[in-house]
Order: C-alpha cells, then sequence, then structure tokens
C-alpha cells in the first residue's frame, strides 16, 4: 500500500521535473523571439534602458510604420516571393522529370549520369561561388534574377528522393496505364507524379525556403537595390540603421512573420522529412 | 514474325534512349553548368593570380604555397575547429536532452517541438539582429541578465577573447532544432523491448540510457556532429551580420575567410586555392560520415 502511494507520489515529482525542464528549456530557446517582439514595440529611447524592461511600459506600433516606410520593403518581399516560386517550380518539374526516368525508363547510360548526378553532392556551393559569380558575369546574368533562378533550377536531393518514390511505384501501374494506350508523359503526370505527392511538398518546402533565406548567393550576385531580396535587403537596413533597435527589430518581424507562417502549415512534412532523412541511406 | 520483333524491339530501345536523355537533359545541364564547370574553373583560377576585371597572371602553385605557409588560412582552420569544439558538444548534449523529454509521455509535444525546432528555420539575418542587441555589452539583455544573478559581464561581441564564444552561442541556438529533430527520430527507433528488458533486469533510467539507447542512437550522434562541423566550415551570415570577422579576425572562420578573401581583397586566385581547401576539408568530413553512418545522402 504504502510503496504504491510512494510510487504514485515519485510519478508526480517526475513529471513536475519534466514539465518544469521543458518548459525552462522551451523558454531559453524562445525568449529571443519574444525580446524581438517586445523591442518592436518600444519607443527608440526605451531600448537603451538599463537594466531592460521586460515589457514594454508604453508600447507602439510607430517602429513598425517607420520601418516599413524607410525602405521598398514590398518590392523585397515581392522579388523574394518570385525568386522563391520560380526557383522551387522549375526544380520540381526538372528533378521529378530526371528522377522520372532515372527509376523507370531504361536509356542508354543511365547508371553513369546517375552517378554523376550523385557526385554533384560532393561538390559543396561554398567552394563554387567565385567561379559561379565568373559564369554568372560571363553570361551577363550580373545583377538579374536569373542568377538568382536558374543555378536553383536543379536539385541532385530531389532527383534522389523522387526517384526513390518512381521505383517503388509498381511497375503493373505502367503496364496497365500503356495497355489502356497512355503515352509515358501522361502516365507521369497522371499516376508516378501524384503518387509522389510527399516527396515533391518536402522538396518544395526545402527549396522555397532555401530560396527564400538565402543571403550569400544573393549578396554576391546581385548589386541593384530593386533586385534585393530580402535578407540581404535586412542586412543593408541594418547598415543604414545602426542602433535603432526597435525599428529594427519590427523589421526583423516582419519579414520573418511569412515565413512562420508557412512553416505552421507545413511543419510535419518538413520535420519528417529531416527526421526520416537523417539515417537511412 | 521473328526480325519483326526485333525491330519493334529495337525503335523501343531507341524512343527508351531519347526519352531518358531528354528527361534529364534539364537537370544535367543545369548541374554542369553551376556544379561540374565551376569545380574545373575554380582549380584553374587557383594557378592565376586574378581579380577577375583583367588582372590575370600566371602564378603556378604560388597560391597553394601561401595557403599552407601563411598562417591565415590555418588561423581560419583553427578557428572553426574552435567554434565546432566549442559549439557541436553543447548542441549535442542540450538537444539530446531536450529530445528525451520530449519522447516521454509528455503532453502537447506537437506544440513543444515546434518552439524548440521554430530558431532552426527563421532566417539568419532577422535573428543574429535581435541577438547584436541582446549581446550589446553596454545595455543588452543577457549583460542585465548576469548582473542580476551576479555573474560577471563580459563585452561578447566586442572583445577579441568573448567574440567567439558569443558567436558560439548564437549559432546553437539557431541551430539546436536540428539535431532535436534527428534525435527524435532515432529515439522513436529504438526498439521498446529493449527498453523494457533492461528495466526487467533492475537497470536504472539512467544506466539504461547509458547502455542502451546511448548506443542505438550512436549512428544519428556523429550524424548530428560531422553535419554540425561541415556547416561551421561553410558559415558566412551570421559571421557577416555578427562580427564581420572580427574584432581584428577573432571569429574569422574558413567559410567567411574565403568570402572576404574574393569578394573583401578581390584575391580570386588565392581564394579559389582557399576553396580547394575547404573542398578538401568537407570531402574528408563527408567521407567519414558515410564510413560511420553509412548513409548516402549529403546534406551540403
Amino acid at each position: 500500500m504504502t510503496t504504491m502511494r510512494r510510487s504514485v507520489m515519485w510519478q508526480r515529482v517526475n513529471r513536475v521535473l519534466l514539465y518544469t525542464a521543458i518548459t525552462a528549456l522551451f523558454l531559453a530557446v524562445v525568449f529571443p523571439f519574444y525580446w524581438m517582439i517586445v523591442t518592436s514595440l518600444q519607443p527608440q529611447d526605451a531600448v537603451f534602458t538599463v537594466p531592460p524592461e521586460l515589457w514594454p511600459k508604453h508600447p507602439t506600433f510607430q517602429n513598425y510604420i517607420d520601418a516599413w516606410n524607410a525602405a521598398p520593403w514590398l518590392r523585397y518581399f515581392g522579388n523574394t516571393f518570385f525568386v522563391a516560386s520560380a526557383s522551387t517550380l522549375i526544380s520540381l518539374v526538372t528533378s521529378s522529370l530526371a528522377a522520372f526516368a532515372f527509376a523507370t525508363i531504361n536509356f542508354k547510360g543511365r547508371e553513369t549520369l546517375f552517378n554523376l548526378v550523385l557526385s554533384v553532392m560532393m561538390i559543396p556551393t561554398a567552394t563554387t561561388l567565385i567561379p559561379n559569380f565568373l559564369i554568372i558575369r560571363t553570361l551577363g546574368w550580373f545583377d538579374t534574377f536569373y542568377a538568382l533562378i536558374i543555378p536553383f533550377a536543379a536539385s541532385v536531393f530531389g532527383i534522389f528522393l523522387l526517384r526513390q518514390y518512381f521505383m517503388s511505384t509498381p511497375v503493373e501501374l505502367w503496364e496497365a496505364a500503356q495497355i489502356d494506350g497512355a503515352s509515358r508523359l501522361l502516365y507521369f503526370r497522371s499516376i508516378a507524379l501524384p503518387l509522389a505527392k510527399p516527396a515533391i511538398v518536402t522538396i518544395a518546402i526545402n527549396s522555397f525556403l532555401g530560396s527564400w533565406t538565402s543571403f550569400l548567393w544573393p549578396t554576391v550576385m546581385t548589386q541593384s537595390q530593386d533586385k534585393q531580396l530580402i535578407e540581404v535587403a535586412l542586412n543593408s537596413f541594418l547598415g543604414e540603421k545602426g542602433q535603432q533597435w526597435s525599428q529594427l527589430a519590427a523589421a526583423s518581424v516582419f519579414t520573418t512573420i511569412p515565413i512562420i507562417i508557412l512553416f505552421f502549415f507545413v511543419q510535419r512534412q518538413f520535420i519528417e522529412g529531416i527526421g526520416g532523412g537523417g539515417i537511412k541511406g | 514474325m521473328d526480325s519483326n520483333r526485333t525491330q519493334a524491339q529495337r525503335k523501343q530501345a531507341v524512343r527508351d534512349n531519347i526519352a531518358g536523355w531528354l528527361f534529364t537533359l534539364p537537370s544535367t545541364i543545369v548541374l554542369l553548368v553551376f556544379t561540374f564547370l565551376p569545380a574545373f574553373i575554380v582549380v584553374y583560377l587557383s594557378l592565376f593570380d586574378t581579380n577577375l576585371v583583367g588582372q590575370m597572371d600566371f602564378v603556378g602553385l604560388a597560391n597553394f604555397r601561401q595557403l599552407v605557409t601563411s598562417g591565415d588560412f590555418w588561423g581560419s582552420v583553427f578557428r572553426t575547429l574552435y567554434f565546432t569544439v566549442g559549439s557541436v558538444p553543447v548542441a549535442v548534449a542540450v538537444s539530446l536532452l531536450i529530445a528525451v523529454l520530449l519522447n516521454s509521455k509528455v503532453r502537447g509535444r506537437t506544440f513543444w517541438r515546434m518552439g524548440f525546432f521554430i530558431s532552426y528555420i527563421t532566417p539568419l539575418v532577422a535573428t543574429s539582429i535581435i541577438w547584436l542587441y541582446i549581446f550589446n555589452p553596454d545595455y543588452g539583455m543577457l549583460n542585465a541578465a548576469l548582473h542580476a544573478v551576479g555573474l560577471p559581464m563580459s563585452r561578447w561581441l566586442t572583445d577579441t577573447a568573448s567574440a567567439m564564444p558569443a558567436l558560439i552561442l548564437y549559432s546553437t541556438w539557431h541551430d539546436v532544432g536540428f539535431a532535436v529533430i534527428i534525435f527524435m527520430a532515432a529515439l522513436s527507433r529504438v526498439p521498446t523491448e529493449l527498453l523494457e528488458a533492461a528495466q526487467i533486469d533492475g537497470a536504472s533510467g539512467w544506466k539504461t540510457f547509458w547502455h542502451v539507447t546511448w548506443p542505438m542512437i550512436s549512428p544519428s550522434t556523429y550524424f548530428v556532429v560531422i553535419i554540425y562541423t561541415i556547416s561551421a566550415f561553410k558559415m558566412f551570415t551570421q559571421v557577416e551580420v555578427l562580427t564581420q570577422g572580427g574584432p581584428v579576425d577573432a571569429t574569422t572562420t574558413t567559410g567567411f575567410y574565403l568570402y572576404e578573401q574574393a569578394f573583401g581583397q578581390m584575391h580570386f586566385g588565392y581564394a579559389s586555392a582557399v576553396s580547394i581547401g575547404l573542398f578538401v576539408i568537407i570531402f574528408l568530413l563527408t567521407m567519414l560520415q558515410r564510413k560511420v553512418t553509412g548513409s548516402k545522402v549529403f546534406y551540403g
């Protein structure tokens, strides 16, 4: 009787400890976001208060208005959205076509080509930045959207993942489609592709997030203000605003919100994509 | 009859060849132009002293001699390793703790998991900005908090000794969510029968963890360590926003050094040699990762 009561109590203590630990870690991780929001609502002079106010005494939305009016943010959002969508769409088309061929079509040189594509993964983008700068300039694409889209119009990760999906699609489906007189392209579009939807979602999220948050590449490949992507623009804004933390925080908030909203919708697929891809070969 | 059939087969084979090459062509062209070709060009450029706008002097292996003998490159490698040693063990310990906590019977797991992961997907520039404010030595939150609990304050990003620890703190915060997800997936794959067997044998929770769980998830641990190390070598954005490699060169890690030599100093030839050095390092780390985890996927 007493041992049972003790173990129940022990369990309760354990639960309290568990939730305390999780909450503490959670607060530590989330605090900078809280601080970003609090700072964005502070009047400019309040950000220099020592010690800082944990809760704004005189919250104001003025920083958002000032920060928004200080730069052509709508343009930056438009650029980023356009570049991210275009590179995602194009890379989905190219990699699903290639993956389909690698998985289902028996063509000459298939293995060689596939190994060549896979070996691309061994060349990190950081090491090809300089020659790519030269190539982009030679193509006349410096400071254009082409420079931000076309180099990302293929995805080895996408080809690899989709190929696995297409290979696991039963051959009988293709045979049946052929008997019904379907062409290869029709089969690809109406049967194989819909079956690979989870992979497509994962690739799309990766690609979209990747180009939305890109910084080094657009820093190197673009110059004029009307070609800037959001992260580069935010860094320039930091250069202009120096220590006007409340406006900087406001700009950080409104440039981050689209990503957070997107993440809320796709977080399960995204997290499973990472968790699942971690170990298996 | 028979020759008709082989003819049909041959026709089919030709059609397959055409279809195969057509389908793979767009990806192949992009990869050839923006990955393969650059790999050769970077080797070519590394043999020149060039600013890419006129000056183009062949110097043989001089850039590599400079790379190997001058302290700058090795300094950047050393600082990158310092960054790795400072950030990875903490990131692994914290993320493993979070993953273990979240894998026990906790309510609202999706909510917690999302909270721990959100910093990883948020852009580096936006979050670096708020950390710049937090790190401010005079009125920043971090020093205020340290002061409040009676701990010594620091100049953080503005001091050569504390800039790297500050960069480590920021990056660990930003990237910890990735490891949490990897470890949560790994923990969920540990067979419950094993854990139950250990418990029946009277092993404590702590012992079960060290003798059953920890060995079972070790491929994931290696994976996390190597991925974090590789990304440390490529790290650029947070260095640019938080410190620009300084003060002096205290936070000039290899990725940043490469950028600075190329687009800051216009030493494109030497920077190409640095690129090749970086490639060798990442290549070795990737080989290690494949060997240890058996994974064929590379997250470059």
